[in-house]
């Protein structure tokens, strides 16, 4: 029984629902304990990668320190017990209590993205959103297309950098090639669409009607997959309860 | 909904999504940064860049819709490749691409002009900031700062995305790669 198992969509609901859930919490102790839970969830329910983990974090540590001082800076005009004067803003006592609030949000909102990134196979969560999700196949499949197209696109766009040096364009250092990015995006945008035209016909000779079809790959609903979500929401239960 | 698209136009909107999705991304990450530094105001200013695909797909496409599933694609594909917002940005897609969609809705998918395009960022600022005051809980801010946030997204909005969005169009359009699309059709019309 683990997260990377567990049907996507029904991964993806929990997940969002947590996520709202935290939306309506005003006390610091109930993002806090979604976030050391989430952690301990995930250490238990799956194998993921930490470094990667750290590195996705690292982002939004930043965010939410400005979230915390821009709550102490510019916090709505509270009464109370001033605390200290920051910039000239009286901090009360709640205002300091919202700032950690919210910036640790920002926090469990990331850990519990993170638990869906990290253990989330982009190609079974649009088959099964196809297939659970009623999502139409046609776009289903112009995801998939897209997914193949990146490596297209980065062709192109070495091919341009290189078509543009012929032509005397100083291209030696990186900054150079970041510097000429905004000259790329036209062509290679046209490029793209050209070649979207031609992906549409050949799908299109190849007898794709874009109806409900049958699929190689099943993603089906277990009874692991209620039992993690029943997990997740006990989990924020715990934590509002704790919060109170 | 779909029934009437032709494939290779939502091939097109898959496309403009990818692409839009990878810029999308990298504005996350300037964001971030920025953000450690002078709060979340920082992305106020830029954020028109995460309303673009909308305009520039209702803009080519011309049909019911493309606003809407350009922003969500995009949403989508921005999350499958590594944005830790994770299965939130799906949402805040959802709600951007309403706001969009709603202009187009307006002049019943008829009008295309650079003011209708300019609602149609203003609709998805407009949107996505009551998404933001509910989940980055706002209310604890002072009114004012919350009235500039929102001048400051709205006004990105309309120029970013709204003629922004106009403009990178129309200098597609003028490359021929649009010729099989309404956006070509309709220059046409108007000589």
């Amino acid at each position: 029984m683990t997260f990377q198992e567990m049907n996507p969509t029904i991964k993806f609901m929990t997940v969002t629902l947590l996520m709202f859930g935290l939306a309506f919490m005003y006390n610091p102790w109930t993002p806090l304990a979604v976030f050391i839970g989430t952690l301990i969830l995930q250490i238990l329910f799956s194998n993921v990668n930490w470094k990667r983990w750290g590195l996705f974090m690292v982002p939004f540590l930043f965010t939410a320190l400005g979230t915390l001082w821009t709550t102490l800076v510019f916090g709505k005009e509270t009464s109370g017990e001033v605390m200290f004067t920051l910039f000239g803003n009286d901090v009360t006592v709640e205002n300091v209590i919202l700032a950690a609030t919210l910036s640790l949000r920002v926090l469990a909102f990331t850990a519990l993205s993170l638990l869906f990134t990290l253990t989330t196979d982009p190609k079974r969560f649009v088959y099964s959103l196809m297939q659970q999700g009623k999502l139409s196949p046609k776009i289903a499949y112009s995801v998939f297309v897209g997914f193949r197209f990146f490596p297209i696109l980065k062709h192109e766009l070495m091919q341009l950098y290189e078509t543009h040096a012929l032509r005397g364009v100083r291209l030696e250092t990186r900054l150079d090639h970041i510097r000429h990015v905004p000259n790329l995006i036209i062509p290679l945008l046209a490029g793209s669409i050209r070649q979207a035209e031609r992906i549409a016909f050949s799908m299109e000779a190849r007898g794709f009607t874009g109806e409900p079809r049958a699929t190689y790959e099943v993603v089906a609903i277990t009874r692991n997959d209620f039992l993690l979500a029943s997990l997740l929401i006990v989990l924020f239960g715990v934590s509002v309860w704790i919060g109170i | 909904m779909l029934k009437s698209w032709k494939l290779k136009e939502i091939v097109l909107l898959a496309i403009l999504s990818v692409v839009f999705a990878v810029v999308y991304l990298a504005f996350v990450h300037v964001g971030n940064l920025w953000a450690g530094l002078i709060g979340p105001i920082a992305y106020e200013w830029i954020f028109g860049i995460w309303f673009i695909v909308s305009i520039i797909a209702a803009y080519i496409i011309r049909r019911p819709g493309a606003a809407f599933l350009s922003e969500v694609l995009a949403a989508t594909i921005e999350m499958m490749i590594g944005n830790a917002i994770g299965p939130r940005i799906i949402l805040v897609g959802i709600i951007q691409g309403l706001g969009a969609e709603a202009a187009f809705a307006v002049t019943s998918y008829k009008r295309y002009d650079l003011w209708v395009l300019m609602l149609a960022g203003f609709g998805a600022a407009a949107t996505s900031f009551a998404y933001t005051y509910v989940m980055g809980g706002l209310a604890a801010l002072s009114p004012t700062y919350v009235a500039t946030m929102f001048a400051l997204r709205a006004t990105s909005g309309m120029i970013i995305a709204g003629l922004g969005g106009k403009i990178l169009s129309d200098l597609l359009l003028r490359t021929g790669a649009l010729e099989g699309y309404a956006i070509a059709r309709q220059g046409r019309v108007h000589g």
